[in-house]
């Protein structure tokens, strides 16, 4: 049988924290550097403690991984050696051509990726939520980490700095949802932005500066999309992330019945979900936010 | 009274760094359980409304400083969530060894709902879609999972001596 007892003296109780609830997230969401510090201090008592944690559970995860892994680790190094072998012959041809647009980088003065120096960092945790797309790395401010600042790894952009304490730093994820990366295309140097979407791995390609449809057998790939065509960081004045960084690959090109333009789908080129060391890029014009 | 204060807020500082360690590798689709909502539903069921909706203020409040969303998001899911539970618990007597599972779904499905709506009215990007309402299913799941171990922790730190164990 239920017996329900109202209490009226619960209430303000639930009125009180609910409605300081509710002015935190007001005010945070809007920016607080009282609550970053707060933030900061809290992350850095912590730090030590979590370090401990994770390095004394570290075996234990890698026996996991290892058994669940076995097969997908030995298709993976099948595959690796085969691409090892492609990009090397590929990068010898590159040279070449690296070579000339070096001089005339030069020539013309432009900021590119060399000029941008790094700090290498580990990733320590994924996302400790389940509404984020984050990683949080092993160096803060204490090694001249801010917010704002782009993130790569070996392959390609993996976000940027959200959140940083004085002993780590939280990365927001290049696919996560509002998240968004001015870029151009491979072939045809056209413009747009990379956004990431709820829910998926993929990202979106919008705002291209010019309609392009998807390439076709004979079409040539200076007017079109091509599958597999690659998008990096576009050079705009103060733009969040230095030009040139390989973003995604183009995955598909749909082009639906009544639609002005057709949609792209990209994915990262790093695999965001198993990253281990990133470089966090002290770029000469980062953009807060 | 305050022996039992100091292992609560030992309990939370151990559940945050095991969250934020250990299980950042333990997904499961995608999802991670929320280990101080799961001590909520516990201390609610034991204390009734008006604790389980501090606790939760006090413990959510904690883990957002952790988080990159909103600082007050998971204090306002928790506090939501140990209100709710606590006044269900008291307008129901049952023992069972089940309730653990039940209330953690439950409680699971509660946080994430409130979480969600007023993370996505707060303008955090992509909350309001179908992929939370999967992710929130998950975790719940996996919140009903982790809070047959977490219950009897919250019970012992929630044990006061001087009044030994009480349920409203």
């Amino acid at each position: 049988m239920a017996v329900y007892r109202r209490d009226a003296r619960r209430r303000p109780v639930l009125l009180i924290v609910l409605f300081l609830s509710l002015v935190l997230v007001t005010v945070d969401s809007r920016g607080n550097g009282l609550i970053d510090s707060v933030r900061r201090v809290a992350r850095d008592a912590l730090q030590p403690v979590q370090s401990v944690v994770d390095s004394a559970f570290t075996p234990l995860r890698n026996a996991v991984d290892g058994i669940g892994g076995y097969g997908a680790v030995k298709d993976e190094n099948a595959l690796l050696k085969k691409r090892v072998a492609e990009l090397q012959g590929r990068l010898l041809r590159q040279r070449a051509v690296g070579s000339q647009v070096g001089e005339l980088g030069k020539l013309l003065d432009l900021p590119t990726i060399q000029d941008a120096t790094g700090v290498a960092a580990r990733v320590i945790s994924g996302a400790p939520g389940n509404f984020e797309r984050t990683v949080v790395i092993n160096k803060g401010t204490s090694k001249g980490i801010e917010v704002g600042q782009p993130v790569v790894a070996g392959n390609g952009l993996v976000g940027k700095i959200t959140q940083a304490s004085g002993t780590e730093a939280t990365v927001t994820l290049v696919d996560s949802p509002g998240f968004g990366v001015g870029v151009r295309l491979e072939n045809t140097n056209e413009r747009g932005i990379a956004e990431g979407r709820t829910g998926e791995r993929e990202m979106r390609l919008n705002f291209l500066t010019k309609l392009l449809p998807a390439c076709e057998k004979n079409s040539s790939p200076d007017t079109c999309i091509s599958q597999g065509e690659v998008v990096f960081t576009s050079a705009v004045a103060n733009a969040a992330f230095p030009p040139d960084i390989p973003v995604a690959k183009v995955t598909g090109i749909e082009k639906k019945t009544g639609d002005l333009e057709s949609t792209v789908s990209l994915r990262p080129l790093v695999n965001l979900n198993d990253i281990t060391y990133v470089k966090v890029l002290r770029w000469p014009e980062p953009t807060v936010g | 009274m305050v022996i039992r204060r100091v292992r609560l807020v030992l309990l939370v500082v151990t559940l945050t760094v095991l969250q934020t360690t250990v299980f950042t590798h333990l997904r499961v689709f995608g999802a991670i359980p929320d280990l101080c909502l799961v001590a909520t539903v516990a201390v609610a069921f034991e204390e009734g409304p008006q604790t389980g909706a501090i606790f939760g203020f006090a413990s959510g409040l904690f883990v957002d400083l952790f988080l990159a969303t909103p600082l007050g998001l998971s204090a306002l899911a928790n506090a939501g969530t140990g209100y709710a539970v606590g006044v269900f618990q008291s307008g129901f007597v049952r023992e069972s060894r089940t309730m653990p599972l039940v209330l953690g779904f439950i409680g699971g499905l509660i946080g994430g709902t409130i979480f969600v709506i007023v993370g996505g009215i707060a303008g955090e990007a992509g909350f309001f879609s179908l992929t939370s309402v999967r992710v929130i299913l998950v975790a719940a799941l996996y919140d009903a999972v982790v809070a047959l171990a977490v219950f009897p922790f919250v019970h012992w730190a929630n044990h006061d001596p001087d009044r030994g164990y009480s349920r409203r």
